[in-house]
């Protein structure tokens, strides 16, 4: 039972907050670009409005393929812990959490491409492409991080950063997962598989009233898991509020930095990943490989 | 037992030859019959029980290895056999193919019951016979891969031999328990010699580099089911011979450690798994034939095999363990519902297919499911083992090993996707607007796998009792669990509350879905062209050079098959000048003359 009201607190804060911290995002965004942006509650009026018109859908695995995204999406979350509010205790395991990951990202690329539309094939395969490329580097960096603490239980790893953060123990790491994250969230300049004005926003091109909602909702929650495991392994996690502050920084960071930079193509955004990136993670491995000899 | 297993299968590949002559489809009948009868048979036979065959005295041994392998190659030919049962009037010689694939399961299980190694290798050469004469029954190049086949096996088994006659002839003896507790006494040099013989076998076999080139040759072309044995089981059969090699002969006592406590053969092993992963991924991305993409994914997964058998701790060696059944399991998965598609559309190139969902949805659920399973997607038992595996590196600091290994997981979500996209979803041809689903006895097998891979997935305690029984048997530490709770000293897992969570997760989206306004159905043609007007739909399709701008990176790579054939062309040159010198034309009579005439010259006669 009490496992139920975490898990419920975990998603109703991925869903109030996740919205909120878009909709600031979307107002820096317009700031720095001289406009005066929508209000900061404006995705959820998106939510609302998209879920609640009536659309059309191709088939029983376009609806099939949204529910598993937003389904996986959901079941990856739950087990993320949000610095101290930990749902599932002692089963925070991070690659558990990052494979679950991939269940609501194929259901997404198979729903989409079920639609017939070759531009959403595009879309996908670049994304799949850029992911081989930002998931290297990422898994390394998190990797020496487990192998200094022995365990991969995210937790443990919050509780062992009380005298000091990983962002300071280890800087270069956390510059790459950063990098990544950039990445993950698909902010420019790794921006490619959606390109609206190139490959007309690519996997989403055929969507349509409560399925853009649903994907909408599930885009959001995937913003949660990847910037909640970034402040857990490096910023310390922290009670609640401290958590969520924590939160908003590095979101509006990666905003800015996002309203500022033009677009790699896919092949640059790989050939960069797989060149500074992942030097970089190696030094970071060897570093901790060191200290522990 | 084992011996009158052995008795029946000989006999039922003659009588089926026979039967099938009769009706063709009375011959699979006879090999699903044989292999259930097996696995009912070997299901509960006591493990550790020594046999005598054919009155030599103690050759099989039945061990929960040899336990854990029949089950799951019987698995693999029962479900062949049954979606046989149609297919086979699609095949070139139906009785021979059906009689051959009954030697073939011959050969394996004998192969996992020796201890022999002298008899190991006489099953180890009936099993390849067997399949050596199906895969020319394939497509048109099958001629040609069957070539790469014999050229491949016998590299490895010929090593295999000489490291068992070095043995031989140093202990008198053939039994590998006893030649294991006396070869650490050996010098260094010995030990590496045998222990390199002997994995030879087990690398050509399971399809690891530099020995993998034979996979995308044979698979692709081999006959369509038959595939999914050569990558289900024949493969398996190497990594059988990697996982005996390995835990048999006390490796890690035998060889001197390297780094963290992995000793520098494991290490060696380790570096070749690597490479495999490495090839077999970026090689699988490229391929426009759906059989031969899934060739390549077999190279990377054999290395997984590897790498995880080569740590031989308690995670990650059952991780590698695991991964066997797993990658079986969906291998088979795959090449049956490729069997089907070829059945209905009959071609294997992806850019000729596109929307069968909308016709084969049973087969595209299979081929789902089975994808999901080999990239290591929960809730599928694919991921437990990758999740060992990875549990076992990083607990060992090996960080250049992870990234062979992420690569090759993140890789297979590539290349898996591309038949996926290609083939089953995107615009239907119109062509095809009347393919049907598979018919009946070819889903079956597909669903009963399916259930098996998501139950495994769910409730791993079966499968982990059988490994932890092989860890027991060789005095390895077990993997622990409590039920569906796996647990490492890096942390633990539970498969049943991350299934729950998935389930609540999907019930809470579809809870949504069900409130909000209904969507209204449209055709597949209904689409977003940017404002083009199409007249032919089928073009409007991306399946070809799906990943051409991450293509485009490797493009130049080296490529060990033309290396070989490149050593092909020099023998096949030299070969030519001898004939043309052995040719009774006149400028061959005159290099001899002239030769001769040098020679006189040059002893002064």
């Amino acid at each position: 039972m009490m496992t139920a009201v975490r898990v419920a607190q975990v998603l109703l804060t991925a869903f109030f907050f996740g919205l909120t911290f878009e909709g600031i995002g979307r107002k820096v965004t317009a700031r720095i670009q001289k406009r005066y942006g929508p209000p900061w509650y404006q995705n959820f009026i998106d939510v609302l409005k998209t879920l609640t018109k009536h659309g059309w859908t191709h088939g029983w695995i376009f609806d099939f393929g949204v529910l598993m995204a937003l389904g996986g999406v959901i079941a990856t979350l739950s087990f993320v812990p949000l610095g101290k509010l930990v749902a599932f205790p002692g089963l925070d395991n991070f690659f558990v959490i990052v494979y679950l990951f991939t269940v609501g990202a194929l259901g997404m690329a198979m729903g989409m491409v079920g639609t017939g539309n070759p531009w959403a094939s595009i879309g996908v395969a670049r994304a799949l492409t850029l992911m081989l490329g930002y998931e290297v580097p990422y898994l390394i960096v998190i990797t020496s991080l487990l192998y200094f603490y022995k365990t991969s239980n995210i937790s443990t790893i919050i509780t062992a950063q009380g005298d000091g953060w990983n962002l300071f123990k280890f800087p270069i790491g956390a510059l790459v997962a950063f990098i990544s994250l950039q990445g993950m969230l698909g902010k420019e300049p790794f921006e490619a598989p959606i390109a609206p004005a190139e490959i007309a926003s690519g996997p989403m091109v055929e969507l349509s009233a409560k399925y853009m909602g649903l994907l909408m909702l599930m885009n959001t929650f995937m913003e949660f898991v990847e910037i909640s495991l970034f402040v857990d392994f490096f910023l310390g996690g922290g009670t609640y509020f401290v958590f969520l502050l924590k939160y908003l920084i590095v979101w509006i960071l990666a905003v800015m930095i996002s309203a500022v930079l033009p677009r790699f193509r896919i092949e640059q955004a790989v050939a960069f990943y797989w060149t500074v990136p992942i030097l970089l993670a190696f030094l970071q491995a060897f570093i901790v490989v060191l200290n522990q000899h | 037992m084992m011996q009158n297993l052995i008795i029946y299968l000989a006999v039922g590949s003659l009588v089926g030859y026979l039967l099938s002559k009769l009706n063709k489809h009375i011959g699979p009948i006879v090999l699903f019959a044989l292999s259930i009868y097996s696995m009912f048979v070997l299901w509960n036979f006591p493990t550790d029980t020594m046999e005598g065959l054919f009155g030599f005295e103690d050759v099989l041994r039945f061990s929960a290895m040899s336990k854990y392998f029949s089950i799951l190659s019987l698995i693999v030919f029962a479900s062949f056999a049954f979606f046989n049962i149609s297919w086979i009037s699609k095949a070139k010689n139906p009785h021979a193919f059906n009689a051959l694939s009954i030697i073939t399961l011959l050969g394996t299980l004998g192969v996992f019951f020796s201890s022999n190694l002298i008899a190991l290798y006489i099953f180890w050469e009936i099993a390849v016979l067997g399949s050596l004469f199906i895969v020319p029954m394939g497509k048109e190049e099958s001629k040609k891969a069957t070539i790469w086949y014999i050229v491949i096996s016998s590299i490895g088994t010929y090593m295999f031999l000489y490291g068992v006659f070095m043995l031989y002839s140093r202990y008198g003896t053939f039994d590998i328990f006893e030649i294991a507790q006396n070869l650490p006494n050996e010098s260094i040099g010995f030990k590496w010699a045998v222990l390199v013989l002997l994995l030879g076998a087990g690398i050509a076999k399971s399809g690891v580099f530099p020995l993998h080139t034979w996979l995308r040759n044979v698979h692709g072309n081999a006959p369509d089911t038959f595939s999914a044995v050569l990558s289900g089981q024949l493969v398996k059969m190497g990594s059988y011979i990697l996982a005996l090699v390995l835990t048999v002969f006390p490796v890690s006592v035998m060889f001197s450690e390297f780094y963290n406590g992995v000793n520098i053969l494991s290490y060696v092993l380790i570096w070749l798994g690597n490479i495999s992963i490495l090839i077999g991924t970026l090689m699988a991305i490229k391929q426009n034939d759906m059989k031969m993409l899934i060739a390549y994914s077999t190279v990377a997964n054999g290395g997984y095999i590897l790498i995880g058998l080569a740590t031989l701790d308690k995670v990650g060696y059952a991780g590698g363990l695991f991964h066997i059944i797993n990658h079986a399991l969906a291998a088979t998965m795959i090449f049956l519902s490729f069997a089907a598609v070829v059945y209905r559309t009959g071609t294997t190139k992806i850019d000729e297919l596109g929307g069968l969902i909308h016709r084969m949805p049973i087969t595209f659920v299979t081929y789902l499911v089975g994808i999901i399973s080999l990239a290591g997607i929960p809730p599928t038992s694919g991921f437990i083992s990758k999740w060992m595996v990875f549990q076992s590196l990083v607990s060992r600091g090996m960080f250049v090993t992870e990234m062979f290994v992420f690569v090759g997981s993140i890789g297979s979500f590539l290349y898996v996707f591309r038949p996926l996209a290609g083939v089953f979803l995107g615009q239907l041809k119109s062509k095809h607007k009347d393919v049907k689903e598979a018919p009946i006895f070819m889903t079956i097998p597909m669903i009963i796998l399916v259930g098996l891979t998501v139950l495994w997935g769910i409730f791993p305690q079966q499968v982990l009792i059988w490994i932890t029984d092989i860890q027991k048997e060789f005095g390895m530490e077990p993997f622990e669990f409590e039920g569906t709770k796996l647990m490492t000293s890096m942390g633990y897992w539970d498969t049943w509350t991350v299934f729950v969570m998935f389930a609540v997760g999907f019930i809470i989206a579809a809870i949504i879905y069900i409130l909000m306004p209904k969507g209204k159905k449209i055709p597949l043609e209904d689409q977003y062209t940017s404002g083009e007007f199409l007249h032919n739909y089928d073009l409007y399709h991306y399946a070809s050079k799906f990943y051409a701008f991450f293509e485009r990176e490797y493009e130049g790579h080296p490529s060990f098959e033309e290396l070989y054939l490149s050593f092909v062309n020099v023998l096949k040159a030299i070969g030519k000048g001898i004939d043309y010198l052995a040719r009774r034309t006149a400028s061959a009579y005159l290099f001899w003359a002239a030769i001769v005439l040098a020679l006189i010259l040059w002893v002064r006669w």
